[in-house]
């Protein structure tokens, strides 16, 4: 291939985009593999055996010993990972419903329907994603406990929407400018009200909105450490992202097997679908109101 | 909204304007009426989400500058007023400086680090080569894993015996053996540990930053640059009027974000090292949390956790000046 690639006249220009591509993969590859590598690690830890962990004259980037799930299955029958999922799901569930039933109806009054001091309520809302949950645990902490939910996973049904719902409101403003306001029209001249228009006209075309507004509302609780570790004592009331830093380390034994494992297996799938996401939530941050 | 209302029948098209010709009279109520049912249906449709978000953040914001000035505890349903004496409490305590100070250098030195790697990753990211939206989707994954968990594997890594870094260092012989005084000991050696929190926090953010820029980069309409160019400017001419106050806001937006993720994040210090060793990490989420909740020393906390607001506002009021010129 070399050889025609020289015997062409063309050569000059693909050989200098060879060489830009060279150039540019040694510049980009040391940013991969810093990026990478943890995850990369993480991964292998999760599947090697004791004994392979816990050497240093073997080359640590395979395999010395057969693979093993036996991690796994410690996770599973041992603690209480399984329980952390389920929590972490319906958590999830629970989350998305309040921040659907909440965002989508403000996004769309602050967006269409010309509200007095709109663009101000919308960036007050927003503002409120700004303010950090370390200001907001403690007093949450007395409303929680106020609410009898400390203890139990149902405050973080409570608790997480406080992040969800101000984004996914700011989200859904920008989605539904996009929004052509004919169809609304349309559909009130043809004598629909204006919850009819929004439930039988606007909504349908959002389905699109309305899921990464979903989306958000499951990554982004995923990404909370504090409000779990505060307000959720019982090992078995955790989600996973708190449960497995706090509880599967027993006094200073660290089963880095399992914990890996554990870290992984829930943080992985969260991060592939976030990445799919990523530009949308950077969108929502940095393309202000007339996006 | 009646059902089987056919649209697009003549009958009804022709009573409608034959009913709102002569109308003209009552046209100012029936708008008012109209107006007036948009805006309650709009009220109607924006009050869960208002009222959410001010019971939850509102409220509780106001109620943090209370717990400050009271003497609220765990176990006690009853708190007493006792004034600024949870903030002097702080001031006086050793611990509080010492969290400052490591919550400013941390957050210096982090930032210094990412806005570096950033902005280089940013550069190659423009540029145009095979396989670069899987190079982004790889490059992300810091920013988009759950952050305990990509920390609990940085503690693997940092482990004290077979940390993945020490392996590497020892076989290319610039570290002695275990146990030897030139084994670093990432998290238990005061030196080195708040520097290992920092690689923490700039691994999971350098994504990130370079995202935003590129954002930026990429809102530069390239028929702009086009005109400056015809019109004579240099590239530094070009980049000092035309891209860098084209991209200056959303860099901002980006900052912003990063500052008070940065400053407020517990999860990178809590669990590696929980502050230690010896307060060498202790930064000012971490102390609020263990004097807020394990300790059980609500107003101290809340106070501790309310320093944070005088190092976050700057940034909140240029971001909301920012937003403001956006909009026109």
């Amino acid at each position: 291939m070399s050889t025609s690639a020289l015997a062409r006249p063309p050569r000059t220009a693909r050989q200098r985009e060879t060489r830009r591509h060279l150039l540019i993969y040694a510049g980009i590859i040391p940013f991969v593999v810093i990026a990478v590598f943890p995850i990369y690690w993480m991964a292998i830890t999760a599947f090697k055996q004791d004994p392979d962990l816990y050497r240093m004259d073997n080359i640590p980037f395979w395999f010395n010993m057969a693979p093993t799930l036996k991690h796994f299955q410690i996770l599973f029958y041992q603690t209480n990972y399984g329980a952390w999922i389920i929590n972490t799901m319906t958590i999830s569930v629970w989350v998305a419903l309040i921040t659907l039933l909440t965002a989508v109806p403000a996004g769309y009054a602050l967006a269409r329907l010309r509200l007095p001091g709109a663009e101000n309520t919308g960036i007050g809302i927003f503002m409120s994603y700004l303010v950090p949950p370390i200001i907001l645990f403690l007093p949450l902490s007395r409303v929680v406990a106020s609410l009898g939910l400390q203890d139990s996973w149902w405050a973080l049904v409570v608790v997480y929407p406080t992040f969800t719902i101000p984004f996914c409101t700011w989200l859904m403003m920008g989605f539904f400018k996009t929004v052509p306001m004919e169809m609304e029209e349309a559909a009130r001249v043809d004598g629909c009200g204006f919850l009819g228009a929004f439930v039988r006209v606007v909504l349908p075309v959002s389905v699109p909105g309305v899921l990464t507004a979903v989306i958000f509302a499951f990554t982004l609780s995923m990404q909370d450490f504090l409000y779990g570790l505060a307000f959720v004592a019982p090992g078995d009331q955790k989600p996973v992202p708190v449960g497995v830093p706090t509880e599967l380390i027993r006094g200073d034994v660290y089963y880095w097997g399992s914990l890996m494992g554990a870290a992984l297996l829930v943080g992985l799938p969260v991060a592939i679908l976030y990445n799919f996401f990523l530009d949308r939530f950077i969108q929502g941050i940095t393309g202000g109101v007339g996006k | 909204m009646t059902p089987g209302f056919p649209a697009g029948d003549p009958d009804t098209k022709s009573v409608r304007v034959a009913v709102s010709l002569p109308a003209v009279s009552r046209s100012g109520r029936w708008l008012r009426s109209q107006s007036a049912r948009r805006l309650s249906f709009g009220y109607a449709l924006l009050a869960p989400a208002a009222l959410y978000v001010s019971l939850l953040v509102a409220v509780p914001f106001l109620f943090s500058l209370y717990l400050a000035l009271s003497d609220a505890s765990v176990g006690e349903q009853m708190a007493s007023f006792i004034g600024l004496e949870n903030f002097r409490a702080a001031l006086e305590m050793d611990t509080f400086w010492i969290a400052l100070r490591n919550s400013v250098m941390f957050f210096v030195m982090a930032a210094i680090l990412k806005s570096i790697l950033g902005t280089s990753l940013a550069f190659l990211l423009l540029q145009n080569f095979r396989g670069k939206k899987l190079v982004r989707a790889l490059v992300v994954i810091p920013f988009t894993l759950p952050i305990a968990i990509s920390v609990l594997g940085w503690k693997w890594m940092y482990d004290s015996q077979f940390s993945v870094f020490n392996w590497v260092l020892s076989r290319l012989g610039l570290i002695g053996a275990y146990g030897t005084d030139s084994w670093p000991v990432w998290l238990g050696d005061p030196h080195l540990a708040l520097i290992a929190c920092v690689i923490v926090n700039v691994w999971r953010t350098f994504p990130f930053s370079a995202i935003v820029l590129l954002a930026g980069f990429t809102s530069v309409p390239p028929e702009v640059l086009d005109a400056a160019k015809v019109d004579g400017c240099t590239f530094f001419q070009r980049f000092r009027h035309v891209v860098a106050p084209m991209i200056f806001p959303i860099l901002m937006v980006g900052f912003l974000f990063d500052t008070v993720f940065t400053l407020s994040d517990l999860s990178v210090v809590y669990i590696l090292t929980q502050g230690g060793p010896g307060n060498s990490t202790q930064v000012l989420p971490v102390l609020a949390y263990q004097i807020g909740i394990q300790a059980g020393n609500l107003g101290r906390g809340a106070a501790i956790a309310l320093f944070l607001v005088p190092l976050l506002a700057p940034v909140l009021f240029i971001f909301l000046r920012n937003l403001k010129r956006r909009e026109y």
